[in-house]
């Protein structure tokens, strides 16, 4: 009976397509060195262009789920920003330090840096922990992983957007007109979720091969907020000082709100080789990602 | 009607959709050395050095060592082997989880998985929302899904579940939908890792229909330890082993060879008795015969046959009987052949040679193997032999399938 089925099925097969209109999909060992870095970047734009539903679904799949079971739904992407803001707010009160020369109230100051010191640090976090959460799926699925790189920023940019709702609300509240040049405010993240999304893709693969990277950036990010001084004024001179001299993450960090407050950078040059490296570093992590991602699967 | 469109088709059928030139793959024993080995050879590879993948470096064995083989169009490759013989890492591999550490595979065509269904779902999302997730994950655009939403719910049959999380589903309806949303996909090359055998016995009997269907139009790898689907299904089969291709051939003879080989390892060490409770029976043998006197492991469906036994004894065993159990390859009992109250009757001293003819057969084609009893006053021997499996294949006429009934055969018994 099953034979006869069989049969039916192939006196009534379909029109197919042709074999012949493809190429074939390669698979060997050292491929990425026999095309060579043109023909790779070919392919990395094309699985760009054809993941950009499959991001878009990836994200909303966390979103939702994240939210799904929780009494204050999106108001945590409101919370957590705010609770860090309001350590601040204390310290400073309490006389811990001392703002310098501000000409706003300290919680404008304080939110405006830290919105995309949030952006950054949860950007973070969420890629560098992308691809093993998805372990399952990555061991048995063919697909971009780069999509669940890309999509874990949906969150940290969720939350930056929200953030700035605030920062509206805080600038009528105080009854402060920002600088003109404050529109390209939005713009000015680029750079630093570039710089995000470059080392995501490195720390996601790192944190693949050895879980320890995970633990430690938890870590690791309070302590470089704080010696990092996005809300509270630099110091003149100092290890602090030094350290924030040669940290893109504070330029990157303090230069909207210089843009907000005054309409000048007050670091120019840190501010453009911080955006410069931001490129660089987006570029070269993501290629190293696409080289290294068929190695991942065997070791998440 | 026969267009022009289909012969262009009927000739392209030979066209060759994965070709597989000695893959080979290789895996570390410790997780360490994993780890240290994955980033030298990821460094290497940035700066544009060979991994130098082809050699075995400590504590790395080969899994997949290598493998070679096409498939054409329309063409469904059964892969069978024990456990650990490197069936699931070959299918990694054509899914392009893992790449080759050897050789080179090219895929003609749009490639999709049956493997894990289900793998990408989100517990805490509904029904509907996964069906878009898992939808994208597996490469499908939202056109598409759009477009056979309706067929997806339909073939999973969840009704009232679809809007409630997956994580309150029952299993069973959790695989349904994840194999529902996988088999529409619809690619060119379909690889299965042995996950068929999934709900109720409604699902089955739909999944069953469906790769009817898909069959016609798809080029299927197949892994599966259930050798009686693979022989329905494939057109042909590979047998594994510890990475490397054993046979490959017609299913019925690389299944047989595969339960010749492996499933029958203890006859094979012990050719003559495995265990015997009676003292003086000192060898043993049997061998199946043809109705023209040919010795055989192949016999054809509905035709009657012998089965020839020789016992060497050193005493003389008075009121014995032979039962020979005759056991289908997935362990069924399809019928038993006693020599009770026939005209043998006794073992005497030297050798003895008994012809159990079997008249009217009723065994189905499949394949078969033989577990022989000695049952004497003294207490019951196992009798062994190296006959191992033999195949019940169909005649030359299409015959309907007999029921068989236990102790239904038409059997003679004559001392020889």
């Amino acid at each position: 009976m099953v034979s006869q089925n069989k049969l039916l099925c192939y006196i009534t097969k379909p029109v197919v397509r042709l074999m012949d209109e493809h190429k074939p999909t390669i698979y060997e060992p050292d491929r990425s060195i026999k095309q060579g870095y043109i023909a790779l970047w070919k392919e990395i734009f094309r699985d760009m262009k054809e993941s950009s539903w499959l991001i878009r679904q990836l994200f909303l799949r966390d979103f939702k789920a994240q939210y799904s079971q929780s009494l204050l739904g999106f108001f945590w992407a409101f919370i957590i920003p705010l609770a860090t803001l309001g350590t601040f707010i204390v310290l400073r009160s309490s006389g811990i330090f001392t703002g310098g020369d501000i000409m706003v109230p300290y919680v404008i100051y304080a939110l405006l840096g830290l919105t995309f010191w949030q952006l950054f640090a949860m950007g973070i976090i969420q890629s560098t922990n992308s691809l093993v959460s998805a372990g399952s799926m990555i061991r048995k699925i063919n697909f971009p992983r780069e999509s669940l790189v890309f999509a874990s920023f949906g969150n940290a940019i969720f939350s930056f957007l929200l953030q700035m709702i605030i920062v509206f609300i805080l600038f009528g509240v105080y009854g402060f007109i920002p600088h003109w040049k404050f529109v390209v405010f939005p713009l000015m993240a680029i750079p630093l979720l570039l710089l995000t999304c470059g080392l995501g893709f490195i720390f996601s693969i790192i944190n693949g091969v050895i879980r320890d990277l995970g633990r430690l950036l938890t870590l690791g990010l309070t302590f470089i907020l704080f010696i990092t001084p996005i809300a509270y004024e630099r110091p003149d001179t100092g290890f602090v000082s030094m350290l924030a001299g040669i940290n893109p993450l504070y330029y990157l960090s303090v230069a909207p709100r210089d843009i907000a407050l005054t309409g000048t950078l007050s670091h120019p040059l840190g501010y453009f080789i911080s955006c410069s490296i931001s490129i660089l570093v987006f570029f070269f992590c993501w290629i190293i990602f696409h080289l290294t991602e068929t190695r991942i699967a065997e070791r998440i | 009607m026969p267009s022009i469109k289909d012969n262009i088709v009927s000739q392209k059928e030979d066209a060759v959709v994965i070709k597989v030139e000695n893959i080979s793959k290789k895996f570390s024993r410790s997780l360490k050395k994993s780890m240290i080995y994955g980033i030298t050879d990821i460094t290497k590879n940035i700066f544009g050095q060979s991994s130098n993948s082809d050699k075995l470096r400590k504590g790395e064995f080969w899994a997949v060592n290598d493998v070679s083989f096409e498939l054409k169009k329309g063409e469904c490759l059964g892969i069978i082997g024990p456990n650990g013989a490197g069936k699931t890492t070959l299918l990694s591999m054509l899914n392009g989880i893992y790449m080759p550490d050897k050789g080179k595979i090219s895929l003609y065509g749009k490639t999709g998985a049956l493997i894990a269904v289900g793998a990408g779902f989100h517990p805490m999302l509904t029904g509907r929302e996964n069906i878009y997730i898992n939808g994208a994950i597996l490469g499908m655009s939202k056109e598409e899904i759009d477009e056979k939403f309706e067929t997806i719910i339909e073939f999973a049959d969840i009704g009232d579940f679809l809007d409630m999380p997956v994580k309150n589903y029952s299993s069973g309806m959790f695989v349904r939908l994840g194999f529902s949303v996988a088999v529409h996909c619809e690619p060119d090359i379909l690889l299965i890792d042995e996950i068929l055998s999934v709900g109720d016995l409604r699902f089955r009997y739909k999944c069953a229909r469906k790769m009817q269907q898909i069959l016609s139009k798809t080029s299927i790898v197949f892994v599966s330890h259930n050798l009686r689907r693979i022989s329905r299904i494939c057109d042909r089969v590979l047998l594994l082993n510890e990475g490397a291709i054993v046979c490959e051939g017609p299913p019925d003879i690389v299944i047989a060879e595969y339960m010749n080989q492996f499933m029958d390892l203890e006859v094979a060490q012990n050719d003559v008795l495995i265990k015997t409770a009676i003292e003086g029976i000192k060898g043993f043998d049997a061998y199946l015969v043809t109705e023209n006197g040919r010795k055989t492991r192949e016999l054809e469906f509905g035709k009657s046959f012998s089965l020839n036994i020789f016992i060497k004894s050193e005493k003389t065993f008075s009121d014995v009987v032979i039962v020979a159990s005759i056991i289908t390859s997935e362990g069924i009992l399809a019928t038993i052949i006693n020599s009770d109250g026939s005209e043998f009757k006794e073992i005497k001293v030297g050798e003895n040679w008994i012809k159990c003819q079997v008249i009217d057969p009723r065994l189905n084609p499949n394949n078969y193997k033989i577990r022989m009893k000695l049952e004497t006053r003294l207490g019951t021997a196992l009798l062994r032999s190296d006959l191992g499996y033999f195949r019940v294949k169909h005649g030359k006429k299409k015959n309907k399938e007999i029921k068989a009934s236990i102790y239904s055969e038409k059997v003679t018994w004559d001392v020889l």
